[in-house]
C-alpha cells in the first residue's frame, strides 16, 4: 500500500486529494494535512465582504467529506519535510503540528511515498509595515482573503454606510497592499461590489472610491492584460477596465507599491519614483503572497530548504528558473509536470509551486523598488494542475515508477474567469473572461502571445448569473456530491 | 522609409498592442520609419500600429519640433479633465470631442530599454493620451460619450465632418417638381375625360394638347431625376435610401404618364 500525503486542502489540494482517493480506491492511502476544519470557496468571499453571503454559504466542514471519500484527514499544519527520511527512518516524512481542537500543538510524523505540496500561500501582511504582522491582518485595513476576514470586512463596511447615512462622506481605498502582489482580480471584484452595494444603499453620492494597485495599467490582472475581441477588434483589457472605472466613477492609482499603512492613510511609491499618500476611511488591501514557511531537512538533519524551495518559499518544480530578462521569457519556462527536480516523489500545485517569473512585464521604480504583479495561480488553473498532479502520482503508484507524468502547463492551458462587479438577480453584473493560454506563448502566437479567438471578455447580467451558478456548482463538486467528477475544474 | 498610414475602415490587427521585448535593429528601423512617415505627412506623431507594426512604440514631435521616442508607455497619474476636439490620421478629415485628462504623468522606455518618466500637460498631454490609446488597441472612438459616439459614427458613415449636426429635411425643393408633374397629369386626365363630351374635331385638338403635356411631364421627370440627386448630396445626414426614392418616384410618374397616354391614344 502506497501513501500519498497532500499538504493543503484548498482548491488545488482538495482537487488532487479527492481525485487521487477516487482513482486509487482503498488499495492505497490518501492523507490530507490542512490546518483548516472548513473548505472555503474563496471566490465568493467578496460577497461575504459586502454582506450578500454568510460564512456558511461559502464554507463547509471537511471532516465528513473526507470520511466519505476514504481520505485520512489530519487537521494540522505541516512544519517540515524530510525527503530522505532521518538517521533513524529511511522513509521520507513530513512533520505536522495539529490545529484540531483538543490536540493543538501536538506534533506527528507522517511518512509518505508521494507528497503534494498544495499549501497555498502565506498571506504576507507583514511585508508592508502597518498592513499586519506576519500572516495576521493589521488593524488599519480589512481583507477578503479568508471567510473570517470577509466577515470582518463586512462589519466595517456596514459601519461606513451608517456613517454616510448620517451625512458624513467616506473614502474607500481598495486594491493591492504591496508592489509584488497578485490577486488583483479579487480586489477588482471587491471594489465594484462595494460600489454596487453603496448605490443600493442610497449613499453612493457620499462615497469617494479609489483603486490602488501595482499593475502598470488598469486591466493587467497579473497576466499582462488580455486582448479581447469586441466587434471584430482585439482591444486591450485596459480599455475595458478604464471604461468600467469611468462608468462607475471610480478613480485609480496604478503602478503603486504601498510601502506603509497607518490609521486612515497609506503611503506609496510609484513606478516613476515619486511618493504619495492617500487617505481612507475604509480600505481593503490584498497582501502579497509568500510560501507558508515549510522547512526541509536532509537525512543528516542539515537544512535543505533552499534546495527544495525558491527564495519566496514556494516549491521548486520543473520550471526554468534561469530564464533571465523579460526578453528571454518563453512559454517553455513554465512547469508542465510540477515535479520537484531534486526529489521526484514531491510535487506542487496551486499557489504553492514557484513560478519561473512573472507574466506581466517586469517593472521597477528608479529607486529600485520592484512594482510588478506576480503571476496568478488560483482558480481554474490551480484545479487543473491539482488534477494533473494527482493523475501522475496515481499512475506511478498503479502502473510503476516509470509511468509518464501528466502535463498541465499554464502556457498551454486556457482559463475562464468570472469577475463579479455587483451581486443581484436582476441588477448584478460580472465580467466573464476567457484567456488562452494563461501564460503568453510569443513563439506560437506572435504579438500578444495569446490566441485571440479564445481570449475574449464580456460584462453583463449573464456573467453574474454564471458566477452565481458556478458558486453552487463548485461547492457541489467539492462536497463530492452526485456527478462531481463530471464538473470541470 | 515612408510607410502607408493605416486608416479606417481597416480594422486594427489582432496582434498589435504588444510590449516591446527586444530592443534591437528591428525596433530602431520601426522608429525611423515612424519619423519618416511623420515628416512626409506633416503629422504631430504616430504609433507603430498606424504604419502596420504591432509593437508599443510612439514617436511624437514635442513643442520644439524634436522627436520623442516612447516605448512601452504607461500612464500612471492623471489630473483634471477637459474636453477637446481631436483629429487623427486613422480617421482622416474627421474630428470628435473627446474627454481627456488635462495633465498626465507616465513612464516609458527609450530605445536602449532604459526607463524614464515624464509629466505632460496641454496639447502634449492630449497627444500622448491619444497615441497611448493606440498602443492598447483603441482609437479615440472608445473614449467618446454616447452622444458624441453616435455623431461620430454618422461622420464615419458619410466620410464627412460637416453637415452632420443638421437633421435630414422632410421637405425638399424637388418635391415642387413632383407637384408640377402631378398637376400636368391631372390636367391630362381632365382633358381625357372631356374628350368624351366633345366633337371629333375638338378631340383631335385635345390629343395635341395631351402630347404637349406629356412631353412637358417627361421633361420635368428628367429635371427631377437629376436635381433630386444633387439636392440629396447637400444633406449628408440623409440616408442613402434617397436614391431609391428618387428612382421610384420617377418610375411611378412615368408609369402613370404611360397609362394616361395609352388610354388617350386608343380612346380619343
Amino acid at each position: 500500500m502506497a501513501r500519498l500525503v497532500v499538504l493543503g486542502g484548498g482548491v488545488s489540494g482538495h482537487t488532487a486529494a479527492t481525485f487521487a482517493a477516487k482513482w486509487l480506491g482503498s488499495a492505497h492511502e490518501v492523507v490530507v494535512v490542512t490546518p483548516n476544519s472548513k473548505w472555503n470557496w474563496i471566490p465568493s468571499n467578496i460577497w461575504v465582504g459586502v454582506g450578500e453571503m454568510s460564512k456558511e454559504d461559502v464554507t463547509f466542514d471537511l471532516a465528513p467529506v473526507y470520511a466519505k471519500a476514504g481520505i485520512n484527514y489530519k487537521q494540522a499544519k505541516a512544519v517540515s519535510i524530510n525527503p530522505e527520511g532521518s538517521g533513524t527512518n529511511d522513509k521520507p516524512f513530513v512533520t505536522i503540528e495539529y490545529t484540531l481542537e483538543g490536540r493543538e500543538g501536538d506534533s506527528e510524523v507522517v511518512e509518505y511515498d508521494y507528497l503534494i505540496n498544495a499549501t497555498g500561500p502565506k498571506l504576507n501582511f507583514g511585508a508592508t509595515p502597518g498592513l499586519g504582522e506576519g500572516s495576521n491582518l493589521g488593524e488599519h485595513t480589512v481583507s477578503v482573503c479568508t471567510a473570517d476576514h470577509a466577515i470582518h470586512a463586512n462589519e466595517e463596511f456596514q459601519k461606513t454606510i451608517e456613517t454616510m447615512k448620517n451625512g458624513e462622506r467616506q473614502k474607500f481605498l481598495i486594491g493591492t497592499g504591496h508592489g509584488m502582489c497578485t490577486c488583483q482580480g479579487a480586489a477588482f471584484e471587491y471594489i465594484f461590489n462595494i460600489e454596487h452595494e453603496l448605490t443600493r444603499a442610497g449613499v453612493r453620492d457620499m462615497a469617494d472610491i479609489k483603486w490602488i494597485s501595482n499593475e502598470s495599467f488598469l486591466g493587467d490582472f497579473g497576466m499582462g492584460g488580455l486582448h479581447m475581441k469586441v466587434g471584430g477588434y482585439a482591444v486591450s483589457s485596459k480599455l475595458f477596465a478604464e471604461s468600467l472605472f469611468a462608468e462607475r466613477n471610480v478613480d485609480w492609482i496604478i503602478g503603486a507599491h504601498v510601502n506603509k499603512v497607518e490609521s486612515g492613510k497609506v503611503h506609496y511609491e510609484l513606478l516613476d519614483g515619486s511618493f504619495g499618500e492617500e487617505e481612507f476611511d475604509f480600505s481593503m488591501l490584498i497582501p502579497p503572497f509568500a510560501g507558508v514557511g515549510l522547512k526541509a531537512y536532509s537525512k543528516d538533519g542539515s537544512d535543505i530548504t533552499d534546495t527544495i524551495f525558491a527564495p519566496n518559499g514556494f516549491l521548486k518544480v520543473d520550471a526554468n528558473y534561469a530564464a533571465g530578462a523579460y526578453e528571454n521569457w518563453k512559454a517553455s519556462d513554465w512547469p508542465e509536470t510540477y515535479q520537484n527536480p531534486t526529489y521526484d516523489n514531491i510535487f506542487a500545485c496551486g499557489i504553492a509551486f514557484a513560478p519561473p517569473h512573472p507574466i506581466s512585464k517586469p517593472m521597477s521604480s528608479p529607486n529600485g523598488t520592484p512594482i510588478t504583479p506576480t503571476p496568478p495561480r488560483t482558480g481554474m488553473p490551480s484545479g487543473i494542475i491539482g488534477k494533473a498532479v494527482a493523475h501522475s502520482i496515481c499512475d506511478r503508484i498503479t502502473k510503476g515508477e516509470n509511468a509518464p507524468l501528466h502535463k498541465a502547463s499554464m502556457a498551454d492551458m486556457g482559463a475562464a474567469c468570472v469577475a463579479s462587479a455587483g451581486k443581484g438577480l436582476f441588477d448584478g453584473t460580472a465580467a466573464a473572461m476567457t484567456v488562452y493560454p494563461v501564460v503568453p506563448d510569443y513563439e506560437k502566437y506572435p504579438g500578444t502571445g495569446r490566441d485571440t479567438d479564445y481570449t475574449f471578455g464580456e460584462i453583463g447580467l449573464a456573467g453574474h448569473w454564471i458566477k452565481h451558478i458556478l458558486h453552487h456548482l463548485f461547492i457541489w463538486k467539492a462536497k463530492l456530491k452526485f456527478g462531481w467528477t463530471k464538473i470541470p475544474e | 522609409m515612408v510607410k502607408d498610414i493605416v486608416k479606417y475602415p481597416t480594422t486594427p490587427s489582432v496582434e498589435f498592442g504588444t510590449d516591446v521585448r527586444l530592443f534591437n535593429e528591428e525596433l530602431f528601423s520601426i522608429i525611423e520609419d515612424l519619423k519618416d512617415t511623420i515628416i512626409e505627412n506633416n503629422l504631430d506623431g504616430l504609433v507603430g500600429y498606424q504604419i502596420g507594426y504591432y509593437f508599443n512604440v510612439i514617436v511624437i514631435k514635442d513643442e520644439n519640433g524634436e522627436f520623442l521616442e516612447l516605448i512601452n508607455p504607461r500612464v500612471l497619474k492623471t489630473e483634471g479633465k477637459t474636453i477637446v476636439t481631436e483629429s487623427t490620421a486613422y480617421f482622416p478629415g474627421l474630428t470628435a470631442k473627446v474627454q481627456r485628462y488635462a495633465s498626465i504623468s507616465l513612464v516609458y522606455q527609450d530605445r536602449e530599454g532604459k526607463q524614464h518618466s515624464m509629466k505632460a500637460d496641454g496639447d502634449l498631454s492630449i497627444l500622448l493620451q491619444r497615441k497611448i490609446d493606440y498602443t492598447f488597441g483603441s482609437s479615440f472612438i472608445n473614449k467618446l460619450s454616447k452622444n458624441e459616439k453616435k455623431l461620430f459614427e454618422k461622420k464615419l458613415e458619410y466620410g464627412s465632418d460637416i453637415a452632420i449636426s443638421e437633421s435630414c429635411p422632410t421637405i425638399f425643393k424637388r418635391d415642387y417638381i413632383v407637384k408640377a408633374i402631378n398637376a400636368l397629369m391631372i390636367a391630362m386626365i381632365i382633358l381625357f375625360l372631356s374628350s368624351f363630351f366633345v366633337s371629333d374635331e375638338s378631340a383631335k385638338t385635345i390629343w395635341n394638347y395631351q402630347i404637349y403635356l406629356c412631353f412637358g411631364a417627361i421633361g420635368l421627370n428628367i429635371v427631377y431625376f437629376f436635381y433630386a440627386q444633387y439636392e440629396g448630396k447637400q444633406f449628408t445626414s440623409c440616408s442613402s435610401c434617397q436614391i431609391g426614392n428618387i428612382i421610384g418616384t420617377t418610375a411611378i410618374s412615368l408609369i402613370y404618364l404611360s397609362v394616361i397616354m395609352l388610354l388617350s391614344y386608343f380612346i380619343i
